[in-house]
C-alpha cells in the first residue's frame, strides 16, 4: 500500500473513531457500555473482548465469502475437482473455535460466580415488583443511620461506593430490575427471592426500565438509582425517617389532605397522617388493588419522579439541572426534592384527573371480574379540579 | 409403499381405469377425483400438499409481516399512537406465534412433504392419509388462532407466555385460550408429519441409497422431524397446564397455591430452544443443496454437515435455560448453561466453514436462488456471533430481553430460515411448478430484502445495547439520549427498513404471478442439479418416478450425467437430463400402485378446532365435537380401498428386496 492511501486510511478511520467516540459520550441514559458500577464495570470487562472477537469472527467469514464471489465467478472456466472435502482441514476448523470458545468460557465461568456472591454485601435493599411500579424497601440497618425501615418508590436512593444487595421478589407477575449502568438485570419472580449486586463509583441518577414484559404498561414501567454522596445519603435517610407533618389551618393544602383522606388514603399511605379523629389514618391497598400495595407517599416530593418513574415530578428545566448536574452536586440538587416553582403540575394534574389515561391500567370498574373488583393500576377518581387544586397543594407538603 | 391401492397410468404403460369404489364400511366411499378442487380437498398426494403447505404458509407470512410493520410504524417516533397499548402487545404476541408456528414452520413442512420423497426416489409418504391430516391441522390451528382476534382480542402475553402473566387474573381476555388451544392442534400436525417422514427416511430410500448417500437437505429434514417428535410434547404439557389453569381452574403457575412460575420457563424452553434448530436446519439443508450445484462442487465435508447437523440435534437440548439468564437459577445453573451454549457454537461453525468452502475453488452461478443461499452465510454468521456474546451468561445479562435480542434472532431466524427458504423457492420453483421464477425480479426481490432486512434489524443491535427493551409499546424521549447512537434516530431506520422490507416481499410476490401468467416451461433441468428429484418431470407426475432409480453414488443424477475422464481428471458429460428421462419412461414400471384420495383427514382435522372452541365456550359443544373425533377415527380405520383384492398380494421377491436399503 503506498503512503498516501495509508495516511488516507489512519485519517478516515481516525476521524470515524472521533466521531464514534463523541456519539457514545452523551448517549442514552440506559447504554450498557457505559459502566458506572464495579459490577457493571465486570460485565464491561468480559463482554468487550468477546464483541472483538466475534466482530474480527464475522470479517474474516464476509471477507472469505465475498472473496469467493469474485474469485471464482464462472467464468467458463473446467468443471472444479468433485472433492468431499479435506478431514484435517475439517478437524482444525473444528477444533479452533472450540479452543476460542473454551477460553471465553473460563473467564465467563469466573464472572458468573463473581457476580452472584453475596458475602461482601454492606447495605441490603427489599426490591418489589407490582404493575407497573417499584417499591423499596429499607430493613433497619443501623450502621447506616437507617434506626427504622424506609419505605419508598420510583427511585431507589444508595450511598456511594457501597456494595448494595437488592433482594427482589414481586407480587403479581414477573418483573426485572435492570439499571445497565450499574449492573445486568435479575428477574423479580412472585414466590421467590433473587439477589442482584449493586454500587455506584460516583453520585449519580442512573436510569432503569422493567425488562420482564409484565403487561399492558410494561413500557411504562421505569425506575432510577439515585447514588448519592454518604453524608448526602444520611441527610436523604434523616429526612425519610421523618413523618409529614399536617399542613396549617385553613390552608389551601389543609383542604387537601382533607380530600387525601376521603380518596386516596385508601390505597396511599403517608406516614403521620391522622384522620380527623386523631386516629393514624392507614391505608388499606390490600382490599383495593390486585397486588395489595400502593407507593408510599409520605416524601413523594423527596423523589423527582412519580407514577412508577414513568413521568416527571419535576418541570423539564429543573429536571435538565438535576439530571444533567456533575456529579459533585447532584446529590444537592436532588436532595432540595421538588420545590413549588419546580413541581411539573401539568403532568401531575392530568394523573389526578384521569391516571388510566396517562398510563394503561386495568382499573375500569366495569371490567375487574377476574380480579374480583380489585384494580391492577390507579383508577380514574373522578376528582373535581377544586379537589386538584387542594390535593396538588397538600402533595406539595409531603417534602 | 405403504399404501398401494390405486393403480395410475403412465405414457407407455397400458392404461387401466381407476377402480370404482363399492364398498363404504367407513361411511364414505372412497373418493377417487384427480382433477378439480375435490383433488385438492380429499388428496393424499405429497406434492399437492406440499404446496397446500406452501400457499397456507405463505399467507401467515404476509399476515405476520403486515403486523410487523404496524410494529415498526408504532415505534418509528416516541410516543407512537398507531396503537394502543393492549393491541401492540397482542399484535409482537401474534407476529411471532404466527412467523413461528404458521409460517416458518409449515414453510419448512411444504418443503419437506414435497422434496424428501422425490430426493429418496420414493412415490409418496409412508401414511399419505396421515400427510394430508396434519396439513388440514395446521391450516384449522393457524384459523383457530386468529379467530381470537374478532372474539375479544387475540393472545397478549408475548410468543413465550410467562406465567404468571398468562394466567386468567392477568389476562382475562380469551386470547390466551386460542393461542394455547390452536397451538395444540398445530402440535399434533407436527407430531404426525414428523413420524411420517422419519418413517418415510428411514424406510423408503430408493434401493443403494444409503443414509450417507442421502442428500443432506432430507439429512437435516430428518434430524428436524426427531427434534420436533421429542419438543412437540414438552409444550403440549405446558399448554394443557396452561389451559386447565385457565378454563378448568387449575393452580399449575399460582404463587398463592405454592407454584413457581419458573416451571412454565422451564417447560417453554426446553420446547423453544430445539424450535430454534427446527426453524433454521431446514433451510440450512436448502442451502446446502443450492450452494453445490451452483458451485458445480459436492457440497464440502458432507459427513461434517451432516454430523455436524445431528450434533445441533443433540446439543440443542442442553442449551434451554439460555434464555434464562436474568431469571434468578443460581450461579451453577447459569455457568453450566453458559458453557453448553458456547459449545452449541462449534457445530454451527462447521456449516458455515462448509458452505464457505463449498464456494472456495468453484464454478459460481449466481442465481436468485445462490444470491439468498450466500446471503444466508453472512447474515446467519452476523446472527450466530452475537449468539455467542450472549452465550456469556454475564453479558447476556446486560442485553437479554433488549432489542439487541431482537436483533440476534432476526439475523438468524430472518436471515437464516426465511432467506433460506426464498434460495428454495427460486430454486424449486421450476420442479414443482414447471415454470422458472423471473430471475432479474428475484435478484431484486433480494437486494431489497437484504438492505431491507439490514437496516431493519442491524440497527436493533444499537438499540439494545443502548438499553432499548424489547415489548414496549412506546418509547420516550427522556431515555433515547443524544449523539450518533440516540435511540430516535435508529428507529426511525428501522421503521424505514421494514418497508423496504416489505417492497422485497412484494416483488416476491409480483414474481410468482408473472411466472404463472407466463407461457414459458422450464427445462427438464434448468440449473444442472445433482439430486434425485430432478430425474423426473417438472412438475413430476403423481407417482413421482416412472422407474425408482437405483442409487450408487451421493449426487446420484450428477454422476448420471457427468463421467470422470480416468486420464485427465476431467470431467465429460455423458447424458443430458433428457436422455436420462427418456430412458426411465422407456423402462417404466408396468404396474404402480398409488395411495387413493381420502376425505376422512379433513373431517378428522375439522372436529379439533370445534373441541377447542368447546373448551372456551361450552364443554357439550367438546364433547359433541369428541364424538365426532371418535367417529371419525373409525370412520379412517374402516376406509375401504378403491384397488381389486390382488393388488395387495405381497410384492414379487425381486421387488422385496429393492424395498428396504442398507442404512449405511
Amino acid at each position: 500500500m503506498s503512503t498516501k492511501i495509508r495516511r488516507i486510511v489512519a485519517g478516515v478511520s481516525g476521524l470515524a473513531a472521533t466521531a464514534f467516540l463523541a456519539g457514545c459520550a452523551k448517549d442514552a441514559p440506559q447504554d450498557t457500555w457505559q459502566p458506572k458500577g464495579t459490577n457493571a464495570k465486570t460485565i464491561d470487562d468480559l463482554q468487550q473482548p468477546v464483541f472483538a472477537i466475534a466482530g474480527v469472527i464475522g470479517v474474516i467469514v464476509t471477507c472469505a465469502v465475498v472473496y469467493c464471489i469474485i474469485k471464482f465467478r464462472d467464468r467458463g472456466q473446467a468443471m472444479p475437482e468433485q472433492t468431499h472435502g479435506k478431514p484435517a482441514l475439517e478437524i482444525g476448523m473444528t477444533i479452533l473455535p472450540a479452543l476460542i470458545l473454551a477460553g471465553v468460557g473460563v473467564f465467563t465461568f469466573r464472572t458468573v460466580f463473581d457476580l452472584s456472591k453475596t458475602s461482601d454485601t454492606q447495605m441490603v435493599v427489599n426490591v418489589t415488583g407490582q404493575q407497573w411500579w417499584w417499591e423499596y424497601d429499607y430493613p433497619a440497618q443501623p450502621e447506616l443511620g437507617i434506626t427504622q425501615p424506609i419505605i419508598t418508590s420510583g427511585q431507589m436512593i444508595i450511598p456511594v461506593g457501597t456494595k448494595v444487595l437488592l433482594r427482589e421478589t414481586s407480587r403479581d407477575v414477573i418483573h426485572s430490575y435492570w439499571i445497565p449502568a450499574l449492573n445486568g438485570k435479575r428477574d423479580a419472580v412472585p414466590g421467590r427471592v433473587h439477589t442482584l449486586r449493586l454500587d455506584a463509583d460516583e453520585p449519580g441518577i442512573y436510569a432503569g426500565q422493567c425488562t420482564e414484559f409484565c403487561g399492558l404498561s410494561h413500557a411504562n414501567m421505569r425506575m432510577e438509582t439515585v447514588a448519592l454522596s454518604k453524608e448526602d445519603f444520611a441527610a436523604w435517610v434523616a429526612n425519610q425517617l421523618t413523618n409529614a407533618k399536617s399542613p396549617a389551618e385553613k390552608t389551601l393544602a389543609k383542604e387537601g389532605e382533607g380530600v387525601f383522606l376521603n380518596q386516596c388514603v385508601r390505597c396511599h399511605q403517608v406516614n403521620g397522617l391522622k384522620k380527623a379523629d386523631g386516629t393514624p389514618a392507614i391505608a388499606a391497598p390490600d382490599e383495593n388493588v390486585w397486588a395489595g400495595a400502593a407507593p408510599n407517599l409520605t416524601h413523594l416530593m423527596s423523589r423527582n419522579t412519580f407514577a412508577g418513574a414513568a413521568f416527571d415530578l419535576l418541570s423539564q428545566k429543573c429536571r435538565a439541572d438535576v439530571w444533567g448536574a456533575s456529579s459533585e452536586t447532584v446529590g444537592k440538587k436532588y436532595l432540595a426534592g421538588v420545590t413549588e416553582e419546580c413541581l411539573n403540575q401539568t403532568d401531575l394534574r392530568r394523573w389526578l384527573r384521569n391516571a388510566p389515561a396517562m398510563k394503561p391500567m386495568y382499573a375500569d370498574p366495569a371490567k375487574l371480574t377476574s380480579t374480583n373488583g380489585k384494580y391492577r393500576g390507579m383508577p380514574n377518581l373522578g376528582l373535581t379540579e377544586d379537589d386538584i387544586d387542594k390535593l396538588v397543594a397538600y402533595l406539595s407538603t409531603l417534602k | 409403499m405403504a399404501i398401494i391401492e390405486r393403480p395410475v397410468t403412465t405414457q407407455g404403460v397400458e392404461i387401466a381405469p381407476p377402480a370404482t369404489p363399492s364398498r363404504a364400511q367407513g361411511g364414505f366411499k372412497r373418493p377417487v377425483s384427480t382433477t378439480g378442487w375435490k383433488s385438492w380437498l380429499f388428496t393424499v398426494d405429497h406434492k399437492k400438499l406440499g404446496i397446500m403447505y406452501g400457499v397456507m404458509a405463505m399467507f401467515f407470512f404476509i399476515l405476520g409481516g403486515l403486523e410487523a410493520v404496524l410494529i415498526r410504524l408504532q415505534l418509528a417516533a416516541p410516543n407512537g399512537k398507531v396503537l394502543s397499548a393492549s393491541v401492540y402487545n397482542q399484535m409482537f404476541t401474534m407476529h411471532a406465534t404466527t412467523m413461528v408456528f404458521l409460517f416458518v414452520m409449515p414453510m419448512a413442512a411444504a418443503f419437506a412433504n414435497y422434496f424428501i420423497p422425490l430426493q429418496i426416489g420414493a412415490r409418496d409418504v409412508a401414511f399419505p392419509r396421515m400427510n394430508a391430516f396434519g396439513f388440514w391441522c395446521i391450516l384449522g390451528a393457524g384459523i383457530f388462532i386468529n379467530l381470537s382476534w374478532f372474539f375479544g382480542g387475540a393472545a397478549d402475553g408475548g410468543w413465550f407466555m410467562y406465567a404468571p402473566n398468562s394466567g386468567p387474573i392477568f389476562s382475562p381476555s380469551h386470547g390466551v385460550d386460542f393461542w394455547a388451544l390452536g397451538l395444540q392442534i398445530a402440535g399434533i400436525a407436527s407430531l404426525t408429519g414428523a413420524i411420517n417422514l422419519i418413517v418415510t427416511v428411514l424406510n423408503m430410500r430408493a434401493p443403494g441409497m444409503s443414509l450417507m448417500k442421502m442428500p443432506v437437505f432430507t439429512w437435516l429434514q430428518l434430524v428436524v422431524q426427531f427434534l420436533l417428535l421429542f419438543a412437540v410434547p414438552v409444550i403440549t404439557v405446558a399448554l394443557f397446564l396452561l389451559s386447565f389453569q385457565r378454563n378448568f381452574g387449575a393452580t399449575f403457575f399460582d404463587v398463592s397455591a405454592g407454584a413457581d412460575p419458573l416451571l412454565w420457563q422451564h417447560l417453554f424452553w426446553i420446547f423453544g430452544h430445539p424450535e430454534v434448530y427446527i426453524l433454521v436446519l431446514p433451510s440450512f439443508g436448502i442451502i446446502s443443496e443450492v450452494l453445490p450445484v451452483f458451485s458445480k462442487k459436492p457440497l464440502f465435508g458432507y459427513p461434517f454437515v451432516v454430523f455436524s447437523g445431528a450434533a445441533i440435534g443433540f446439543v440443542g437440548w442442553g442449551v434451554w435455560a439460555h434464555h434464562m439468564f436474568a431469571s434468578g437459577l443460581g450461579p451453577v445453573s447459569v455457568a453450566v448453561f453458559s458453557i453448553s451454549t458456547m459449545a452449541i457454537a462449534i457445530p454451527t461453525g462447521v456449516k458455515i466453514v462448509n458452505w464457505t468452502l463449498t464456494l472456495w475453488g468453484g464454478k459460481l452461478r449466481f442465481t436468485a436462488a445462490m444470491h439468498f443461499a450466500i446471503g444466508l452465510i453472512v447474515l446467519f454468521t452476523i446472527g450466530g456471533l452475537s449468539g455467542v456474546t450472549h452465550s456469556v451468561a454475564p453479558s447476556d445479562t446486560q442485553q437479554t430481553d433488549t432489542y439487541y435480542i431482537v436483533a440476534h434472532f432476526h439475523y438468524v431466524l430472518f436471515g437464516g430460515a426465511v432467506f433460506g427458504l426464498f434460495s428454495g423457492f427460486y430454486y424449486w420453483w421450476p420442479k414443482v411448478f414447471g415454470k422458472t421464477l423471473n430471475e432479474k425480479l428475484g435478484k431484486a426481490n433480494f437486494w431489497f430484502m437484504v438492505i431491507g432486512m439490514n437496516m431493519t434489524f442491524g440497527p436493533m443491535h444499537i438499540l439494545g445495547l443502548q438499553g432499548q427493551p424489547r415489548r414496549m409499546y412506546q418509547w420516550t424521549e427522556a431515555r433515547a439520549g443524544e449523539g450518533f447512537f440516540n435511540l430516535a434516530f435508529w428507529n426511525q431506520i428501522a421503521s424505514i427498513g421494514s418497508l423496504i422490507l416489505t417492497l422485497g416481499i412484494f416483488l416476491f410476490i409480483v414474481n410468482v404471478i408473472k411466472t404463472a401468467r407466463s407461457k414459458e416451461r422450464a427445462p427438464l433441468d434448468p440449473w444442472d442439479a445433482r439430486t434425485l428429484e430432478w430425474m423426473t418431470s417438472s412438475p413430476p407426475k403423481e407417482h413421482n418416478f416412472d422407474v425408482i432409480p437405483t442409487v450408487h453414488h451421493l449426487d446420484e443424477f450428477f454422476h448420471r450425467k457427468y463421467e470422470q475422464d480416468p486420464v485427465t481428471h476431467e470431467y465429460k458429460q455423458i447424458a443430458t437430463a433428457e436422455e436420462i428421462m427418456a430412458d426411465q419412461e422407456a423402462h417404466a414400471d408396468k404396474h404402480i400402485h398409488m395411495p387413493s384420495p381420502s376425505y376422512w383427514p379433513i373431517v378428522l382435522a375439522a372436529t379439533l378446532p370445534v373441541i377447542m372452541i368447546g373448551v372456551i365456550y361450552s364443554i357439550p359443544v367438546a364433547i359433541v365435537g369428541g364424538i365426532f373425533l371418535v367417529l371419525a377415527m373409525f370412520g379412517w380405520a374402516l376406509e375401504p380401498s378403491t384397488a381389486p383384492e390382488t393388488d395387495f398380494d405381497p410384492p414379487a421377491s425381486e421387488e422385496s428386496t429393492k424395498e428396504l436399503s442398507p442404512l449405511v
